[in-house]
């Protein structure tokens, strides 16, 4: 049977173009993606990698591709010479960071900032961690996500050795997608490293006695992202945590491994279906009381960000900014 | 064969989703679907607390049903020949529509029961396009078969349509004003189709479950309407895809409440078996068929994709899938969109049944990037089917071929 020719979304193929060609969804450089790290001068081999993939940065530019894909026609020029930012990345070498030009310093900041703000906790938790930002790439979820399992099966083995090479034996995760690629993905396709596999929130976890009190009387609601409860079987650990902080916690009406996803799935494609998705669980949130939510996954962040309308006081923290506070009090 | 622009399958597909995304009927009905939804089930299961336990044991019926479905098959086939009924095999949709439209003829009055199977084959269709005056005795249908539209849930299909539609779509079809009140409206269909079931030639139905060993088919419903369609005309024909074989009778009956109870009912009002055509010894002893119910009953199995959604190691298990719809009403997308995400079978399980047995992946392709690989349908589903993997299977399967 003649198979058919397939022409796919341009977001397909510039996504998978930019994880091949530049180890990273937006082909984003190194050097920018790792300048949180300034300061912190965390050796780039050591027992304990502390692993961002990129995916907290990426967010901000994710965002302003998503506005361009939602109100610009697919017809028109502009669009397709956004979607060929790629190569003009390649022809001019101007960093791709200057092409998705819209973005807000202040989101930039805000989750740039996360990265910094997590690893301060994890010190200050007493673990030793090394980062090797000049060497660390993305971790490959989208193309997992995408169908593009042929390119996964090749960007796994440089995975596997830009972790090698910091010789460690623990990943500590940020974001719950790369702690499922590395722990229930990668070892289904290729030979991957025997490390051990951890979230930040499980690392806190442990340690949770030693974390600082915050001052914040009012009741937060917890949101659980689909992939630390359902895969990864995390949940009852952020509770102990807040337990362990001094704060109280309300749940929604979904929850745990019933939660609601954000909707950060189909933002690429299905912009819209994904900020009604959002509004949705913002609602299930809000409903709660609350008035802020505690999130511990990248893309919920900015995913239920987008779910909430400009009138509305409700507000989302990462878990990681939550935790922070308690270090600048 | 024509080439797939994906591009613009999304772009047509997106904006029917979009628009159903912000259709307040479809939002309204939905909300109040799922919520009754989620209450019922929950107390449902409260008063029957070994369900879940009962569940885990139809999955390995069904893992061994499917590991030996072909031998099962046979084995049904045999007994329904037993039982005086006549059984047929068909590989595929127009060999369905063939054998079931060899068997009505032109010309007759059909009132067929709801089946996703008939759905998948257009079976509706394809009799009325040989000249036959087919009826959809299920409510639901029935209003969909009037407004020209099709199921937006698999238990529910006019799950989208309140009740002051149907008023207006009743109003015309009768041609006398009906007013948007709920009991006058089932009143007024019931007394129309009562009267084809006694003047049909043929009852139409699906199945629940088959068991091998009996040949007994079982049908769950709450309307009756299936009661009085495999009950009333002369001839009952069954379609029932191959999926639905089990070894036993005892078998076929766990799974049959697993069914029911995780659509959520306690009990549904009607269960039926039936095992062959109607018949009395009363008179000297002597067998006498088409007593009070029908002188034939067939059983057509339907296999179109299903063999080699068996033969695929990740997505056989989708087999196992009991059509309760549980895993819909927790679907983040489906809840914004109903059925527009899908096409005949709905949502993320749907676009894996799509794969293979309406077209595969390119057709389903739209549907299979809809999933959001959330994986909170896994949870619901009394299968444990798991949807999300099967879909990143598929979506790979598409993109790399
Ligand atoms: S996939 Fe599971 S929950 Fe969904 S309809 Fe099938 S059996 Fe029910």
């Amino acid at each position: 049977m003649a198979t058919k020719k397939k022409k796919l979304p341009p977001v397909f193929e510039i996504l998978r173009d930019n994880i091949v060609e530049h180890s990273n969804p937006l082909a984003l450089n190194a050097k920018e993606l790792s300048s949180w790290a300034k300061g912190l001068d965390l050796p780039a081999k050591g027992q304990t990698l502390y692993y961002t993939g990129g995916e907290y940065q990426l967010l901000p530019y994710i965002d302003s591709l998503v506005k361009t894909l939602t109100y610009v026609d697919p017809a028109s020029n502009i669009f397709s010479w956004l979607m060929e930012a790629r190569k003009i990345v390649n022809m001019t070498g101007i960093n791709a960071e200057k092409i998705y030009a819209s973005i807000l310093a202040k989101d930039k900041e805000r989750y740039f900032s996360i990265n910094y703000q997590a690893a301060t906790i994890l010190k200050s938790l007493g673990y030793d961690l090394c980062y090797d930002g000049k060497n660390e790439i993305y971790s490959g979820a989208l193309l997992y996500e995408l169908g593009f399992w042929k390119d996964l099966k090749e960007y796994a083995k440089r995975v596997a050795k830009s972790i090698e090479m910091t010789e460690a034996k623990t990943i500590v995760c940020l974001s719950p997608h790369a702690a499922d690629m590395f722990k229930n993905v990668y070892p289904t396709l290729v030979d991957f490293p025997e490390v051990e596999v951890k979230t930040f929130i499980e690392m806190v976890w442990e340690k949770r006695d030693l974390l600082p009190q915050i001052d914040y009387d009012k009741p937060v609601v917890i949101h659980d992202s689909c992939r630390m409860a359902r895969e990864l079987g995390i949940s009852e650990e952020i509770r102990d945590i807040l337990t362990s902080v001094g704060v109280s916690y309300i749940e929604p009406i979904r929850n745990k491994v019933w939660t609601t996803c954000c909707g950060g799935p189909s933002k690429m494609l299905f912009p819209e279906i994904s900020k009604t998705v959002a509004e949705r669980r913002i609602n299930e949130l809000s409903d709660t009381g609350s008035k802020k939510a505690l999130i511990s996954c990248p893309y919920c962040l900015s995913a239920l960000q987008s779910g909430i309308a400009k009138d509305n006081d409700f507000v989302l923290d990462d878990i990681v900014e939550f935790l922070y506070r308690g270090y600048k009090a | 064969m024509s080439d797939l622009d994906l591009s613009k399958e999304l772009s047509e597909y997106t904006k029917n989703l979009n628009k159903a995304s912000k259709d307040p009927n479809i939002n309204r009905a939905i909300t109040r679907a799922v919520k009754a939804y989620r209450d019922t089930v929950e107390t449902t299961m409260e008063r029957h607390p070994h369900t879940p336990e009962l569940a885990e044991e139809v999955r390995q019926i069904k893992e061994y049903s499917m590991k030996n479905n072909k031998e099962l098959l046979e084995r049904a086939m045999k007994s329904i020949e037993k039982n005086m009924g006549k059984a047929f095999y068909a590989k595929d949709k127009a060999e369905a529509l063939r054998i079931t439209n060899e068997i009505v003829g032109t010309g007759k009055t059909v009132v067929k029961g709801k089946s996703m199977l008939g759905e998948e084959l257009q079976l509706r269709h394809s009799l009325e396009e040989s000249g036959n005056e087919v009826w959809e005795t299920d409510l639901g249908e029935f209003i969909l078969q009037l407004k020209n539209d099709r199921p937006m849930h698999i238990l529910s299909p006019a799950i989208h349509v309140p009740r002051e539609q149907v008023a207006e779509i009743f109003t015309e079809f009768f041609k006398k004003e009906i007013p948007p009140d709920i009991a006058q409206e089932v009143a007024v269909v019931r007394d129309f189709l009562r009267e084809k079931y006694f003047t049909a030639d043929v009852g139409i139905s699906g199945a629940n479950v088959v068991a091998a060993d009996t040949g007994q088919i079982t049908i769950i419903e709450n309307e009756g309407n299936v009661r009085l369609c495999t009950g009333a005309p002369p001839v009952h024909i069954a379609l029932v895809g191959i999926e639905k074989l089990v070894p036993s009778f005892l078998d076929s009956m766990k799974v049959a409440e697993v069914t029911w109870r995780y659509a959520q009912y306690a009990s549904p009002s009607y269960v039926n078996i039936i095992s062959g055509p109607s018949k009395t010894g009363d008179i000297e002893k002597v067998t006498t068929y088409g007593a009070h119910g029908p002188k034939e009953f067939y059983v057509i199995f339907v296999d179109n994709g299903r063999t080699e959604m068996l033969n695929d190691p990740t997505c056989c298990r989708a087999l196992d899938c009991l059509r309760c719809g549980g895993c819909m009403y927790e679907c983040p997308v489906f809840q914004v969109t109903a059925g527009h995400y899908g096409r005949t079978y709905l949502s993320g399980i749907g676009s894996v049944w799509t794969s293979f047995v309406e077209g595969g992946v390119e057709e389903a392709a739209p549907m299979l990037y809809t999933c959001l690989r959330c994986g909170r349908c896994v949870e619901r589903c009394p299968m444990k089917i798991d949807v999300p993997t099967m879909v990143g299977e598929l979506r790979s399967k598409l993109v790399s071929d």
